[in-house]
């Protein structure tokens, strides 16, 4: 049972997968013409319908095998050949393609996935669409790749991205707007103050804690000991315990502590850490090296 | 004998003297100018030699159709040149800025980093007065860059803007960077007083390696969300500058602060000069570039200097405005100019690592500058 399931898993998934590595979502079908009188010819030197597909992603697509159709219930009216290199379609690309079935005014293109079922893309065809004119969707964002129908008949443009007026550079853009460049100075010019000032902020802050200018707050507990408390407490101890050096070990260990120069983890418990000395050191021990 | 004759007269075809123009002459005497100069009064050896050597292997006459040339494709020089137009060789010049380039001037005195962004003004006053001149706004932007006295930046960005320019405004950045000496020195004394510059700064203080690793991290992130389009340009000097502080990179710093910039800069420098072909240099425009070119350098030096002056009005710790010249990012050249015209004054006086903090400043307001000017015209 359990690898019956993962057998249909790993289909399902390597299913998902494959649709996906192909990037068919990407596909839309961009431009139809219908009644093509003066436009566009086939290799046969004939004006036919045609339509245009249109691959948004940044990757290639392989759209061989996929279908159109006019009729959903019959999606499988026209399978793009298989076995042709240039079905693989490159990002950004446009191909035009002319289907094995007659388009009218009026009805729906649908492109097919592969598996015959699922339908990609669709773009409706008004009935009132005139000779040599097309109906298109256009990119209104050319980086996003954001399409939309248009619903004014166009002058067609086989194998050319459909986009609006969105194809100038940002110099054309800047030439349009501001010709004299005083908008683009005293943007850019601020842009540069506020990163180096966000710069200065931060350094400044980061130099101040670096410095010790923004010292820790003593822990509770702390702030009511301070060094003249640990110099009398350490008197205190030599008159009552004499001259065993419990005291200055004592006073030593607070002193440590108020420096910060000890790290306790509990409270009321003071660690003085053992600092290595050339006694202890290994490396300047007088042992040869063992082999 | 006629057979041979005829074969001496066709080689002559291929021959430079046959296909020799004057233009070519003038600028392999310009090529040897420049070599002059990096050799006998020592300006920048290291661009003016190989950029000169350039000048000379792109301006011998040669006859077409060998593929040979720079601008012909699958040359050998085209292959090399692919690394200026593509804006390759910049990023890892900026990579091996980074590795060498001690920011601790710039972290112990935070607030000198404004002079680094005024001085940026030289690039936006060069745009506008090219887009007076009639230049198109990418061309200009490409041309404001020099003012940033940064080679690799203005490289970077004029093949991306203005390929068709990028010869004229390598060539024009790297020779003003080599005459910086020559042309701050007067600016500065022009706008400032004797009093101001005899003011006394203090040491910088000592910077922790932590903070020193810390500055790559945070300048890095700060920069780059603010102009993504610098990134390969600030990526790579932060990167670059990770790898020195780091303290456990150092075979990585070593490669890219040495044998890298040295091969890229080599690179750099002779395809640079090389694609200054006479028929492509030699025209009105580039000469119009240079002056351009001179004037944004002249603003950049005036506006840090002002910029300084003015902070002053405002400040208890008056700061010496001879370090104003030195938001330039032309390193350390800008900021041994501050040191030099700052002992004229006082002999007593060091400026140069109070001067090292708006110059790298400089290297970073200059890559965001680029990355503004690659975002709106690009």
């Amino acid at each position: 049972m359990k690898k019956r399931l993962l057998t249909i898993l790993a289909i399902i998934l390597s299913g998902a997968v494959s649709l996906r590595a192909q990037n068919l979502s990407d596909l839309i079908i961009s431009e139809v013409v219908v009644e093509n009188e003066t436009g566009l010819v086939d290799e046969n030197g004939e004006h036919t319908p045609w339509l245009e597909l249109t691959n948004t992603s940044q990757g290639t697509v392989n759209y061989a095998g996929c279908y159109l159709t006019d009729n959903k219930d019959v999606p499988k009216k026209y399978m793009i050949p298989k076995g042709v290199i240039a079905n693989r379609l490159g990002a950004r690309q446009v191909v035009v393609i002319r289907p094995g079935f007659e388009i009218r005014k009026g009805s729906t293109i649908y492109l097919i996935s592969t598996d015959g079922k699922t339908i990609i893309d669709s773009i409706k065809i008004p009935s009132d669409l005139p000779a040599d004119m097309s109906v298109r969707k256009i990119a209104m964002d050319n980086k996003k790749m954001d399409f939309k129908t248009m619903q004014e008949p166009a002058v067609p443009s086989p194998g050319l991205m459909n986009s609006e007026g969105n194809t100038e550079s940002g110099a054309e853009k800047v030439a349009r707007t501001d010709p004299h460049g005083g908008v683009l100075t005293l943007t850019s010019v601020s842009v540069v103050f506020a990163a180096l000032l966000i710069l200065l902020i931060i350094f400044t802050i980061m130099g101040n804690v670096f410095s010790g200018k923004y010292k820790r707050k003593p822990k509770k507990g702390k702030s009511s000991i301070d060094a003249d408390t640990a110099a009398a407490i350490a008197m205190a101890l030599d008159l009552e315990c004499g001259d065993d050096g419990t005291a200055a070990a004592i006073a030593t260990a607070i002193h440590l502590y108020l420096e910060d120069s000890v790290h306790d983890s509990e409270s009321f418990v003071i660690t003085i850490t053992p600092r290595s000395s050339s006694w202890n050191n290994k490396k300047d021990m007088f042992r040869k090296p063992v082999r | 004998m006629s057979q041979i004759f005829e074969s001496l007269q066709q080689f002559w075809q291929f021959t430079g003297f046959a296909n020799c123009a004057w233009q070519n002459l003038v600028m392999i005497l310009i090529g040897i100018f420049f070599i002059t100069m990096g050799i006998v009064k020592e300006w920048e050896p290291l661009l003016l030699v190989p950029i000169g050597f350039g000048m000379i292997i792109g301006n011998i006459p040669m006859f077409p159709g060998l593929n040979i040339g720079i601008y012909e494709d699958g040359s050998v020089l085209n292959i090399l040149y692919q690394g200026v137009k593509q804006g390759w060789y910049p990023p890892l010049i900026f990579l091996g800025i980074g590795a060498m380039t001690d920011f601790s001037a710039l972290i112990s005195q935070p607030r000198l980093i404004l002079i680094g962004a005024a001085a940026q003004m030289g690039i936006f006053g060069a745009y506008l007065l090219a887009l007076l001149l009639g230049f198109a706004p990418n061309e200009a932007g490409a041309i404001g860059i020099i003012g940033g006295a940064d080679g690799p930046t203005a490289i970077f960005l004029s093949s991306k803007l203005a390929p068709d320019l990028m010869g004229a405004i390598a060539v024009s950045a790297y020779s003003y960077m080599a005459l910086v000496p020559v042309i701050q020195r007067p600016i500065m004394l022009l706008l400032t007083t004797k009093k101001e510059r005899l003011i006394e700064m203090p040491k910088p203080r000592k910077v922790s390696q932590r903070e020193r690793i810390i500055f790559p991290i945070v300048g890095f992130l700060t920069t780059a969300f603010i102009v993504p389009s610098g990134l390969p340009l600030l990526g790579m000097l932060f990167f670059g500058n990770l790898l020195k502080e780091s303290g456990v990179t150092k075979r990585l710093a070593n490669t890219a602060s040495g044998p890298l910039i040295d091969v890229v800069t080599t690179l750099i420098g002779v395809t640079v000069g090389a694609s200054t072909q006479a028929d492509k240099f030699l025209t009105g425009k580039s000469a119009m570039i240079f002056g351009l070119g001179l004037l944004s350098f002249v603003i950049a030096t005036a506006s840090g200097v002002l910029f300084v002056k003015f902070i002053n009005l405002f400040t208890k710790n008056k700061i010496n405005p001879l370090i104003g010249n030195a938001g330039v990012s032309a390193v350390p050249d800008s900021a041994r100019v501050s040191e030099v015209v700052g002992r004229e004054a006082n002999p007593s006086n060091h400026l140069l690592m109070n001067a090292m903090a708006p110059n790298v400043a400089g290297v970073i307001g200059s890559a965001v500058a680029a990355g503004i000017l690659l975002g709106f015209l690009g």
